[in-house]
């Protein structure tokens, strides 16, 4: 290099650099070297604007920039128009987006700044704790699509959100909802809480009747609105769980806190007989603000809850006669015919017209094995094809689809409970059903001994008992344990992988994407069929790779590639095999090149070294062409491995590479064990094979045959940069570019579990104490309903330990590796 | 005591005109995004210099 950037990372994504990378950045007279195109354009993007302090400021490195040429003009059709956007009285179009890559308050910075410079564009604000953006612009002097396309040049990725559609629910009207019944039930409790307390110390030391009812009375008229505002999600919800025939945990939540209402109510307008409107009030408030904890960390993880939403694709591209037009999934109607590359979903459900593919369906059928699909076949909407372009024939879109049904059930069966709470809740049913029939029980017993103490004697049973310590013991861990992994870059899309991930003793890897960068790039080629020219093998190999989603293939992404391309199949593993100029070529493995042309000249036995990836080309006459690609190791993938091993989790590399250089990395790492030559089959059998010794499998990979493997793994983990199909299957997400945070999240996940076994326990012996002494009638529901809030206090302060994470952050690698062991 | 009969509708009033001022934030997004304002002061500085502009190149 000619001039002084010795860096070792990306300036803009933090990545480490690829090797001989020779792109420079000079910002203010000092040179920075960036890893790529995409992040060499979007930081002098950010640069010329004057923007730089995105750079000091950000919590993490920006989203790496690379790559995609998006159509982006697609949204400016009438009908994304009408999808995406709301047109004001002033002419002007209101959109709501979801942004890819956005994690700190400094990326939000960025986009508004960036994008308020840009003609059109009225308003934007970003909110990154939700990753959505509100938009506002002038249709007359900026595109819809010119404006998503300006927030991809800064190497974030805006997804338009229906407007006003039932699936993208309002993060904000949600949170403002329940902030109101919030404070509702907050400012009601501070309220109460002096009026009883001034009713007890009365009680005690006298207190004059009429003070007495007044302070009745004013606890009546507190208390009403929090319990038929602020406490209304819990009888929605009872009446719900009933009538589903599944009592869940706001059953007795419902009955103590309309039944403490109506008996205090009752009594004061009797005026005789006890109120307990301080333990209906304080009740509901506790519950609320575990609602809120939990809502704000759905709100946060934002993958998992659009991930239905996110099935379909954006823009198809739709036959008709001749031409493709690529339209919005809205515009489609049944009897269209689509074409489906490999790698995009299907829009809509119907029959594949031609073409033959493998299709994932595990999203709606749970079956991890991607299924063989030919003419004539149905294939669903929202699932994924893998292998081969087909042309679908669609039967039924939009609301009428498979998916839109299952998105029915599945909103219709969660109602507006987050997800955390579902792990609870299925314990909870029997043991409501249990603290049902004790205070029934109870209940029945009291009123033949002392009709007078029946009710509080119900009451506190149902108070004491409550969803407080052991409903609130494995939620409150796992949202303290999910916001605190999201802060070392890891987004968790399934609660139960922190279970898995904390017992997990077997570490497979995938190298490609995983261990490497994913980001080959051609290093040289030899030419063996003397008839052809490097530049037609090379357009040739372009034209076949386009076709293909493995990260090898990205390889070929910046070369121009031939025409006259069809019939393409893609085998996961192997290779494309597509027709060019009426020849019939396969790009890929040796062997599956080799397999083509049984008896050919054995050209291939210069197919290069061991150590290094190739790629092959052949035709029915014998190999054309070996492309030698390179793959830089991740910085930090050394002493992340050597940490992950410290702590019990033995790594091995199961890579569908060839052995000799997923050999080279082995070696690079550290004499790993390793397998190679795998095929996504091979990886889900080696999978299995050590589940079936006993083993608890965590399986890091990125790419689309890394799906069905992560999906059958005990906990899996995606790259952020992989593909989304790897993402959706993943039970976590890294969202930087490197292993590090999977050391942090092993640590944390082991302190979560001890920290729920803590609150388990202790929730065991609160209950197995206070329940006897509530039934017993020993108990007041006032000293229910504090033993309760105590309780739950407990078990929230007890999660919220793993928030305040030593172990993590001293976990923490220091990037001090070398950067980029060349292999 | 008799004060209390005016003291304890004055609460009342008190925690009508809170909750009124609280509704008012929320429904005005005053709690709609809690991290970005923090770290807008730092970034948002008029008086600073448009940054140099980039010199991109590359030797190789």
């Amino acid at each position: 290099m000619s001039n002084a950037a010795v860096e070792e990372r990306c300036f803009h994504c933090g990545g480490p650099l690829p090797w001989g990378a020779r792109r420079t950045l000079k910002v203010g007279g000092v040179p920075h070297a960036v890893c790529c195109g995409g992040c060499e354009a979007a930081a002098t993007l950010i640069l010329s604007q004057g923007l730089g302090r995105y750079y000091e400021f950000r919590e993490s490195p920006g989203p790496m920039a690379a790559g995609g040429t998006h159509d982006w003009t697609v949204f400016d059709r009438e009908a994304s128009l009408r999808r995406y956007t709301h047109e004001r009285t002033d002419g002007e179009r209101e959109a709501s987006l979801q942004i890819e890559g956005l994690h700190c308050a400094a990326c939000a910075w960025l986009i508004e700044s960036s994008l308020r410079r840009l003609a059109g564009v009225s308003d934007i604000q970003v909110n990154p704790s939700a990753a959505r953006a509100a938009l506002r612009f002038d249709p007359r002097r900026v595109s819809f699509g010119a404006v998503l396309a300006a927030i991809r040049a800064l190497g974030f990725v805006p997804l338009p959100l229906a407007f006003a559609g039932g699936a993208t629910a309002d993060f904000n009207a949600e949170r403002r909802t329940a902030l109101k019944r919030l404070a509702v039930a907050g400012f009601g409790m501070m309220q109460v809480m002096t009026y009883a307390t001034s009713l007890y110390a009365g009680a005690m030391d006298g207190i004059t009747p009429d003070l007495e009812q007044l302070l009745r009375f004013v606890s009546l008229i507190v208390t009403t609105p929090v319990v038929l505002y602020a406490a209304q999600p819990f009888f929605v919800g009872a009446w719900r769980s009933l009538r589903a025939r599944t009592p869940g945990m706001d059953v007795p939540v419902a009955l103590s806190i309309g039944g403490a209402y109506l008996w205090s109510v009752v009594a004061t307008l009797r005026g005789s007989g006890t109120v307990y409107f301080d333990s209906a009030v304080m009740f509901t408030f506790f519950l609320l603000l575990g609602r809120y904890v939990e809502m704000s960390l759905r709100h946060r993880s934002g993958l998992q809850h659009d991930a239905l939403a996110r099935l379909l694709p954006e823009s198809v591209l739709r036959l008709r006669g001749a031409t493709t037009e690529r339209v919005i999934a809205d515009e489609l109607r049944a009897g269209d015919c689509v074409r489906v590359l490999p790698g995009e979903r299907v829009p809509a459900d119907g029959t594949i017209a031609s073409g033959t593919t493998e299709i994932d369906e595990s999203l709606l059928t749970g079956e991890s094995l991607p299924r063989p699909r030919a003419v004539g076949d149905t294939v669903l909407a929202g699932t994924l094809n893998l292998t081969g372009p087909i042309e679908v024939m669609l039967e039924r879109v939009g609301h009428s689809s498979t998916l839109a049904a299952v998105a029915r059930l599945l909103e219709r069966a969660q109602g507006s409970r987050p997800r955390v709470a579902d792990l609870a809740d299925r314990f909870a049913v029997w043991f409501v059903s249990a603290v049902l029939l004790l205070a029934a029980v109870a209940g029945l017993y009291w009123l033949h001994v002392d009709a007078a103490r029946a009710f509080p004697t119900v009451l506190a049973v149902l108070v004491v008992t409550c969803p407080c310590a052991l409903s609130l013991a494995t939620p409150a861990a796992l949202a303290a344990a999910t916001s605190a992994l999201a802060r070392e870059g890891l987004l968790v899309t399934r609660t139960r992988a922190i279970e898995h991930l904390a017992r997990a003793d077997c570490l497979v890897l995938d190298k490609t994407g995983t261990l490497t960068r994913g980001e080959p790039r051609l290093e040289a080629w030899t030419v063996l069929d003397p008839r052809l020219s490097a530049e037609r093998c090379l357009a040739i190999a372009a034209a076949l790779e386009s076709h293909s989603g493995h990260p090898l293939a990205r390889a070929f992404a910046h070369l121009e590639p031939a025409a006259q391309v069809s019939d393409v199949a893609c085998v996961p593993g192997r290779g494309v095999e597509a027709m060019v100029a009426s020849v019939r070529y396969r790009i890929g493995r040796l062997e599956y090149v080799l397999a083509a042309c049984p008896g050919a000249p054995a050209r291939e036995a210069a197919s290069g070294e061991e150590e290094r990836t190739s790629v092959v080309l052949g035709d029915p006459t014998g190999v054309l062409a070996v492309f030698h690609l390179a793959d830089a190791l991740r910085a930090d993938a050394r002493a992340a491995l050597e940490r992950l091993r410290s702590l019990g989790l033995v790594p091995q590399i199961a890579s569908g590479d060839r052995a000799g250089a997923v050999a080279a990395i082995a070696r690079a790492l550290g004499h790993l064990p390793q397998r190679s030559d795998l095929s996504a089959a091979d990886k889900l059998a080696l999978v299995q094979a050590l589940q079936a010794g006993g083993h608890r499998v965590a399986m890091v990979g990125d790419g689309v045959n890394d799906a069905p493997v992560l999906a059958a793994a005990d906990v899996s983990v995606a790259i952020g940069s992989g593909t989304d199909l790897a993402k959706v299957s993943a039970d976590v997400v890294l969202l930087g570019d490197g292993l590090t945070p999977l050391v942090a999240a092993v640590l944390i996940s082991r302190r979560t579990l001890h920290i729920i076994r803590q609150n388990l326990i202790w929730a065991a012996l609160y209950n197995g104490t206070a329940v006897p002494l509530a039934a017993g009638g020993y108990l007041e529901p006032w000293m229910a309903a504090i033993g309760m809030s105590a309780s739950s206090l407990f078990v929230v302060l007890n999660a919220m330990r793993l928030l305040r994470g030593a172990a993590p952050r001293s976990a923490r690698l220091e990037h001090t590796a070398p950067a980029g062991a060349h292999v | 005591m008799s004060i209390l009969y005016l003291l304890i509708p004055l609460g009342l009033v008190l925690l009508v005109l809170a909750l009124w001022a609280f509704f008012w934030a929320v429904r005005e997004g005053q709690f709609d995004d809690l991290d970005t304002p923090g770290v807008q002061l730092l970034l948002d500085d008029d008086d600073a210099p448009p940054g140099d502009p980039p010199a991109s190149d590359r030797d190789g």
